[in-house]
């Protein structure tokens, strides 16, 4: 059996999906190619803005070079350990592979490949716009995907090393709960790399012998560091032995994938026997987290109780869910930091104006975090469900009843998470007391629409081929809800714009808001902007109500 | 009881299920029998609400599916043929969730939940997440979960599949004891010798419509009528090839 057979199932349903769905893989290339172009203007203007600073420019675009290498590198090998546990050991395809005449070392080459694409991908994305703009299109691509091999063998290494020692469903969601934690240090490093110094030439200094610390000579045997001393003699930046660190690079692809052909051709159905076993705990047959939910869920009526319960409980031991609190953690962190470190306290009239505007722009950004929440909690819950849904749809439950349930579910902590986040950054901003009060009652109803919104596009588009909840976020119907979000909440805030602003510069010329005026202002923007936001929850709910009809059941 | 009127489905031009009328009593186990693709699914989610009809409508237990959906699954039971669970529940948890979302909850919940458990062999793994169940620890799972409420009639969509020689025979014993304690039971199954030893009524479905229905002497007498021969003594799976031909598909 050839290697291009072993994938053929592989691509063929790749090119059903698109044949089957013109219209959606039209659209999903026009956003990937409009993603692309601005990254590409994005990091040529960047890169131009450094090459006009004179001496100091090539240096800064060298170490930033090494910078990006040294990301895509880290970014690849947590995603190719976490990818190689579920194409080599957990993937349902992995059965019939097995059973079929085939050896061990041509599976891993099937496997192999399957993994470098699946892990690869988004970095690819990402990548190719920026070594675009480094005028290196024709080079970059052999030396991606040798560099893509390296951390795809040692992904495979550390898998395998994992499943043997301990259960892979256990490995799984310790892996996750690892690349979230690391998703949200990287995150919040980049921050407080305060990467606004780069436009003040001043701070530029302090940002590049910053970056210096990522020097090349200082990881001489970093993957990386070879990767760019190959680019930059090729860019023409300054001598080296480009040649050289090529074949470093394409020799230690080599060796890594013989080495991991040959551990897996080795251990590999000792290491799938063992992944096969589940994590069987011994012990009471009732679990403290049960009890304490029945406690919890006591006051409830039936059905939305059983839900709440369901749903917690599916939450909390599923760590591909949870595991996303660390990221939305650290992007609450650093979107408090940005509004800290908002240079708007001198006194002139720029920054007052700065500061109304960004005011103004507050209850956008603000609802905007929450949808950016929303789209991993709310949007997933129907394709959560799953396979499972008939047991709710043959359950004697009415349809609205189950909506609601869910709707409650994702609601009250989100809106009380926004109000809480605009609560604050209204509060750093030193906003009225007035303008902080119509923002929260306005978010009132815009979390609703926001729920319902998440509700009505995760049944319109479910993703019952995953329990990956992290996965289910990327999806098409995830990018569509966020675009539905993101109109909704540029209308409420344009319609809101004007009342609130009345409201600032009152407060500011007079020192209060006359209670007639702040009624009839307040009035005024809950009128337009929470009506606008009401509106869309009821039609989201009608349209969602319709999409859960027609999902059927198992 | 189980009474499906002129039942109806179609997608376009496809017409799945065509017509199909039947009327099973109280306390008896109808089998539902065809070839693959023949409608039986199809017909069965349509009976539990999870498909809208094209046309037509069930009652189950006096309820009709379309006109008051809850009360009809209230008072039944239903195991697919793929019964997917919750992964992350346990066993325990399972039942009990189930349970509340049919009005079973606190004490007689737990009551219930560990009886079933007990009776479908899975009092020891009470404690471990669905994930970890075997296939057919699934199933039994699933068929304890269908009659955690006690069910005035039980749907049940291949319940034998994956389940093992032991559980199979618990199976057939549950569910003569439910027949005799009133249940209406719907069977749909490509075990003919299963259908043979339990269902007094056996219904065949051919293309979307129901070609026979009657009990085994009754579909004998007309398979031997279209054959032009007696055999009266003929076993169901003679019967299925005489009503629906041995050509084709074959049978399922």
């Amino acid at each position: 059996m050839t290697l291009v057979a072993l994938l053929r199932p592989r691509l063929l349903s790749l090119r059903n999906v698109v044949r089957r769905g013109r219209m959606r893989a039209a659209t999903v290339s026009g956003l990937v190619v409009l993603f692309w172009i601005g990254c590409f203007l994005l990091f040529t203007h960047v890169l131009g803005y450094f090459h006009g600073l004179g001496d100091f420019g090539p240096f800064l675009t060298q170490r930033l070079l090494v910078l990006l290498f040294l990301t895509f590198f880290g970014i690849l090998l947590v995603s190719n350990t976490v990818t190689a546990l579920t194409t080599y050991y957990l993937a349902s395809e992995v059965t019939p592979l097995l059973a079929a005449p085939l050896s061990y070392r041509r599976l891993h080459h099937a496997r192999f490949l399957e993994t470098v694409v699946a892990s690869s991908w988004m970095v690819l994305l990402v990548g190719l716009p920026a070594l675009l703009a480094y005028g290196v299109v024709y080079r970059a691509g052999p030396l991606f995907y040798a560099g893509a091999v390296i951390p795809a063998a040692v992904g495979v290494l550390v898998t395998t090393g994992l499943v043997l020692v301990f259960p892979a469903r256990g490995t799984r969601d310790a892996l996750m709960v690892g690349v979230g934690l690391a998703v949200a240090v990287l995150v919040v490093a980049v921050r407080l790399l305060r990467p606004e110094r780069l436009a003040d030439p001043a701070g530029l200094v302090g940002f590049a012998s910053l970056l210096t610390g990522f020097g090349v000579t200082g990881y001489a045997y970093l993957p990386t560091t070879w990767a760019a001393e190959t680019l930059l003699p090729l860019l023409g930046a300054r001598p080296g032995e480009p040649l050289f660190y090529f074949g470093m690079l394409v020799s230690t692809a080599a060796m890594l994938f013989l080495t991991s052909a040959a551990v897996v051709e080795r251990v590999f159905l000792t290491a799938w026997s063992r992944a096969q076993t589940g994590h069987v705990r011994a012990g009471a047959a009732e679990r403290p987290l049960s009890r304490w939910l029945a406690f919890v869920v006591r006051p409830l009526p039936g059905p939305p109780g059983c839900l709440f319960a369901k749903d917690v409980t599916v939450f909390l031991r599923d760590a591909s869910q949870w595991s996303q609190l660390l990221l939305v953690s650290a992007l609450v962190g650093i979107y408090l930091y940005n509004f800290s470190a908002l240079p708007l306290g001198d006194g002139t009239p720029l920054a007052l104006a700065m500061r109304d505007l960004a005011t103004i722009l507050n209850l956008g950004l603000g609802a905007f975090v929450t949808t950016a929440v929303a789209v991993r909690f709310v949007f997933p819950m129907v394709s959560l469900e799953g396979h499972a849904w008939w047991i709710l749809r043959t359950a004697p439950v009415p349809l609205a009843q189950l909506w609601w349930s869910k709707f409650w579910i994702g609601y009250l902590p989100l809106v009380v998470f926004a109000e809480l986040l605009v609560a604050t950054t209204n509060g750093l901003l030193h906003v009225p007391f007035a303008v902080t009060l119509t923002f929260l009652l306005t978010l009132v109803p815009l979390m609703a629409a926001v729920v319902s919104l998440g509700l009505a596009f995760g049944a319109a588009y479910p993703r019952f081929d995953t329990q990956n909840a992290a996965q289910i976020a990327t999806g098409f119907g995830a990018i569509l809800y966020m675009l539905a979000c993101l109109g909704l909440i540029a209308l409420v805030v344009a319609l809101e714009a004007w009342p609130v602003s009345r409201l600032l510069w009152q407060a500011r010329s007079i020192g209060g808001v006359p209670a007639t005026q702040l009624a009839a202002l307040l009035a005024l923007a809950g009128g337009t902007g929470g009506g606008t936001a009401l509106g869309a929850f009821w039609v989201a709910k009608r349209r969602g109500l319709r999409a859960l009809a027609r999902l059927g059941g198992a | 009881m189980i009474r499906l009127e002129r039942l109806r489905k179609t997608y376009g031009a496809l017409v799945a299920v065509d017509d199909l009328s039947l009327e099973v009593e109280p306390g008896c186990v109808f089998g539902f029998l065809g070839r693959n693709g023949a409608g039986k699914t199809t017909t069965i989610r349509m009976m539990m609400g999870l498909l809208e009809p094209t046309s037509g409508t069930a009652v189950l237990g006096g309820h009709d599916i379309r006109r008051a959906p809850e009360a009809a699954k209230a008072v039944t039971g239903y195991l697919p043929d793929h019964p997917f669970l919750y992964d992350k529940l346990t066993v325990l948890e399972f039942l009990r969730f189930v349970a509340g979302l049919y009005g079973v909850r606190g004490a007689e919940a737990g009551e219930r939940a560990g009886l079933l458990l007990e009776q479908f062999g899975l009092g020891r793994t009470a404690g471990e997440l669905t994930e970890t169940l075997s296939y057919g620890m699934r199933q039994r799972l699933a068929l304890a979960a269908a009659l955690v409420h006690r069910p005035r009639v039980l749907v049940l969509d291949e319940p034998m599949v994956g389940l093992d020689p032991e559980g199979a025979l618990e199976l057939r014993r549950l569910v003569r004891g439910l027949a005799a304690d009133g249940v209406t039971i719907f069977l749909s199954t490509h075990s003919l010798a299963v259908a043979e030893e339990l269902c007094g009524r056996i219904g065949i479905i051919d293309g979307g419509r129901l070609v026979v229905v009657g009990t085994l002497d009754e579909l004998r007498a007309r398979a031997g009528a279209d054959d032009g021969r007696a055999i009266s003594s003929a076993s169901l799976e003679e019967v299925f090839l005489g009503i629906l031909g041995a050509g084709g598909n074959g049978p399922a």
